[in-house]
């Protein structure tokens, strides 16, 4: 086996989601709806976002299950920029989507109901956002709570 | 006729009944549960937990009795009372031999299904003044399936009323002496096996226990329309479904399974003990409805409806009716 | 401070746009009866009830909301978030190797299966392959797992529907095969087990007897369970023709494993993307007709007949060889993606994993195959009663940890 530093030589890496195309924003609907009527791709296995940075860039992963193709479609889009949703044609878009939008801060158009699907109203910014940070253990520290080394809170 | 002591020390007598009863059958249904499940119900509390149910008594009697805001106070402290008190006058008609009885009652079973009439009303009551969409929900239902099977109940009590002559309990286990052939005993079940069935159904539908238990124990009910209930009040509700066991169990060995007669012995040799018999045969009764309680799911309540309403009580009525032919035919052919 | 409802429902999120009024039922997609808009909370003639997130049905935090008429469902939604612990998040500052403990808490009925997606994902970054030894291990320890879920399952299912012995009757059998995982792992439920590269620990010898012993004891408790609930009349009136998920809704909704193949569609990431050893262990794949719940109850009970053959087969085929490859102390893959995908008890459960050459991941995401099995309520709940709901749910087999993550 080998030591696990350089990836095999042999066939170019894929990423597991089939073919890959990049689409902007305006052109999603439409790349969508035709993989599902030309394609044949009726099946999204799963929609979920990333921080690349300068934005976020969310990745369709879809699949016919008739002859196990499948494919990805990924869009990128500015912090707090509008998506709209897929939901008419992959209605498996519904969950996932909210949780984009409440994780990222995307915003969603034409989702029948636009709620935050895993945290609460008193949450401030979006948790998976690169430059939103875990606490430290000091954070949480205040009075009644031990500090130092390790233990403690 | 009866003087006052009298009745004074069989009405505490029948509440001392009851309240034992209560006690020795949550405890039975703790260890038989508990048995069936793999399981051994409690152990600690006592030597293997008989001391459990009389600490639990205590519990309740101390727990914080408290009522939900936005209640319909008198409404919701009436209905465990409701429910509880025509459970203790059931007991008053029940015949344990041929001269031990709480009270004498002509038309001892017709009361006594009188009696569980009334609780329905304490059910909805219940429901209603908790303030709770949930406990509404299941008191609805409950009172929607006990009235249901209230018609089925007194259809199959019908039949062996008819074979007995009498509606008084001790007549009606009298006329269930003797045996046929010298090997059948003549109790009801035999000649009234479909009477004998409807009854133990809708018996089961009344006591709203398994697989009639719809009302009560669905999986986010909890309680049903006790869901708010605590303290002494749930004690009452609580009490009052074993005691209601007890009663239609009780009913049930009278009509079906000749009450306190031991089969092919003399009953007079057996008197002093008829008691005893009479109780053996009602926990042994109990013990079968326990048994499907432990194993069995649930029935939906529409499906339970509509089987109550279509199925059993057609066939209530064709029973008497073919009681009735059969009786008839007896006598006029001698 | 909002005024306090008898329900809780999060605000719609700032900036998003609602659908245009009433979707023309034309442009309804295919599967769909109607439009998933959740319970409507201004509707003053229908009762909004909770069911949830406390009741006695071991399903995890489960919170739906019913839109009633009577005892009849207008409409339901999910109200999740309750077991959300930021498992995602908190990846990206773990390192490779601590990252296990996280996704086997996220399924925590399947332990075995997040884990081996996890390991199958980083393994394809780092271009290598366990050794076959723990391929099989994997996929032993993995079939036990698969046991273990699906007889949880049947319990709570049972519960469900009123039935308490059942429950316990498989409470025994489960104890049996997580005593054999806390032999071969040291643990009963969060395993840390299969790692990159292979697992942590060969097998013991003590671990043979106790699978063998129970291989040999389990189609008696098998039969007895077919005769507690299966068998039962009042079950079959209670399942049968209830909750029809029929395939085109089910693709529609992204559900795979039990709930898809309950529908028709034979599609197992064992079979379809063959991973591990599957592709040499002799075993099939129990489809349903209709897809109501008691084709979905009967894929499960069939489903695990075939995990006891494989767990037979795994056991005499393991060959000889380590345990483990050699993969350095601290995980570095190069930068790339991968996306690993497995047949877990619940359908299938994917990692997606996205390197940037550091120790720490930049992204993971994990595809709960319980989420889209539970995105399907809002379509199929309405038109059935209360009673149906529970029943309903608890044949989607789905496990909040993942849900929520």
């Amino acid at each position: 086996m080998s030591e696990g530093v350089e990836p095999s030589t042999d066939a170019p890496r894929t990423t597991g989601l089939g073919e890959l195309t990049r689409v902007g924003a305006s052109e999603l609907a439409g790349t969508l709806a035709s993989m599902w009527a030309e394609g044949g791709f009726r099946m999204l296995v799963d929609l979920f976002g990333s921080d690349t940075g300068e934005g976020i860039e969310i990745t369709y992963h879809l699949r016919d299950v008739g002859s196990g193709r499948e494919a990805g479609v990924r869009c990128a889009v500015p912090y707090d920029g509008e998506v709209p949703s897929v939901w008419e044609r992959f209605p498996a878009a519904l969950y996932p989507e909210r949780e984009l939008a409440e994780m990222f801060g995307v915003r969603l158009v034409g989702h029948p109901n636009p709620k935050r699907l895993l945290t609460t109203d008193e949450i401030d910014g979006f948790p998976l956002r690169k430059d939103a940070t875990l606490r430290e253990h000091s954070e949480l520290a205040r009075p009644g709570i031990r500090r130092g080394g390790g233990g403690g809170a | 006729m009866s003087d006052p002591g009298r009745d004074i020390v069989g009405a505490l007598a029948a509440l001392a009944l009851m309240l034992t009863n209560g006690v020795v059958l949550i405890y039975m249904l703790r260890k038989v549960l508990g048995r069936f499940h793999l399981r051994l119900g409690p152990m600690r509390v006592g030597w293997r937990g008989l001391l459990q149910t009389p600490m639990d008594v205590v519990k309740l009697l101390t727990k914080e009795d408290f009522e939900p805001a936005m209640t319909d106070k008198w409404v919701f402290r009436l209905a465990p009372l409701v429910v509880f008190v025509p459970s203790f006058a059931a007991y008053l008609p029940l015949a344990f031999s041929p001269t031990l009885r709480f009270a004498g009652l002509e038309t001892g079973a017709l009361f006594i299904l009188t009696a569980l009439a009334i609780i329905p009303v304490g059910v909805l009551m219940a429901g209603w003044a908790s303030n709770s969409k949930w406990s509404l929900l299941g008191g609805m239902r409950a009172t929607a399936q006990q009235i249901a099977y209230e018609v089925p109940l007194l259809l199959a009590l019908v039949g062996p009323v008819m074979l007995a002559g009498s509606l008084d309990m001790t007549e009606i286990v009298l006329s269930q002496q003797g045996a046929w052939l010298g090997v059948l005993p003549r109790w009801y079940v035999i000649p009234q096996f479909g009477a004998f069935v409807l009854f133990f159904i809708a018996a089961l539908a009344e006591l709203n226990q398994t697989p009639f238990d719809m009302s009560v124990a669905e999986s986010e009910l909890v309680e049903g329309f006790a869901n708010e209930y605590s303290g002494m009040k749930f004690a009452f509700f609580f009490l009052a479904e074993f005691s209601n066991s007890f009663i239609i169990a009780a009913l049930m060995v009278t009509l079906f399974f000749g009450g306190w007669l031991v089969p092919f012995v003399d009953p007079g040799l057996t008197a002093p003990i008829a008691p005893v018999v009479f109780l053996v045969k009602v926990y042994l009764v109990i013990f079968v409805l326990m048994w499907i309680r432990a194993t069995l799911p649930r029935i939906r309540i529409d499906q339970l409806l509509a089987f109550g309403w279509k199925g059993m009580i057609p066939f209530g009525l064709l029973w008497i009716l073919s009681t009735g032919l059969v009786m008839k035919l007896a006598e006029v052919t001698g | 401070m909002p005024e306090r409802r008898s329900h809780s429902m999060p605000e719609a999120l700032p900036g998003s746009i609602p659908a245009e009024g009433a979707v023309v039922a034309s442009r309804l997609p295919v599967g769909l009866r109607r439009v998933p808009r959740g319970v409507d909370e201004l509707a003053t003639e229908h009762l909004v009830v909770n069911m949830g997130p406390q009741h006695p049905s071991t399903h995890g935090v489960l919170h739906i909301l019913l839109e009633l008429d009577g005892e009849e469902v207008i409409a339901a939604e999910a109200s999740l978030g309750y077991l959300h612990r930021g498992i995602e998040k908190l990846a990206e500052s773990r390192r490779y190797n601590q990252i296990t403990t996280l996704v086997d808490r996220a399924d925590y009925a399947s332990g075995i299966h997040s884990e081996w997606a996890y390991a199958l994902a980083v393994e394809e970054l780092l271009g290598i392959e366990a050794p076959p030894k723990a391929q099989w291990i994997r996929a032993l320890m993995g079939e036990i797992n698969r046991l273990a879920s699906h007889l949880l399952w049947y319990g709570t299912f049972g519960l469900d529907s009123g039935a308490m012995g059942p429950f316990l009757y498989c409470m025994r059998d489960r104890e049996a095969l997580l005593d054999i995982l806390e032999t071969v792992t040291g643990q009963r439920m969060m395993f840390n087990y299969v790692r990159p590269g292979g697992v942590a620990m060969d097998l013991p010898p003590e671990a043979e007897p106790m699978i063998r012993k129970f291989v040999a004891g389990f189609p008696r408790a098998l039969s007895e369970f077919h005769d507690l609930i299966t068998g039962n009349e009042i079950i079959q009136a209670r399942i049968k023709g209830i909750g029809t998920i029929d395939a085109q809704t089910a693709l529609a909704f992204g559900m795979t494993g039990g709930c898809l193949r309950g529908a028709g569609v034979p599609w197992d990431v064992r079979t379809a993307k063959p991973y591990g050893p599957y592709q040499q262990l002799d075993f099939s794949v129990p489809l349903g007709t209709v897809g109501d719940t008691w084709d979905r109850y009967m894929v499960r009970m069939e489903e695990m007949e075939q995990s006891l053959r494989m767990v037979g087969q795994l056991l005499e085929g393991i060959p000889e060889g380590e345990h483990m490859a050699k993969v350095p102390k601290v995980l570095r893959p190069p930068a790339g993606e991968a996306y690993a995908c497995v047949e877990s008890p619940r359908g299938e459960l994917g990692i997606h994993l996205v390197s940037d050459g550091s120790d720490t991941p930049a992204r993971m995401r994990m595809r709960s195959p319980a989420l889209y099995n539970l995105s399907v309520i809002d379509e199929v709940l309405p038109g059935c009663l209360i009673a149906d709901v529970v029943v309903i749910v608890g044949s989607l087999d789905i496990v909040l940890g993942e849900i929520d993550r």
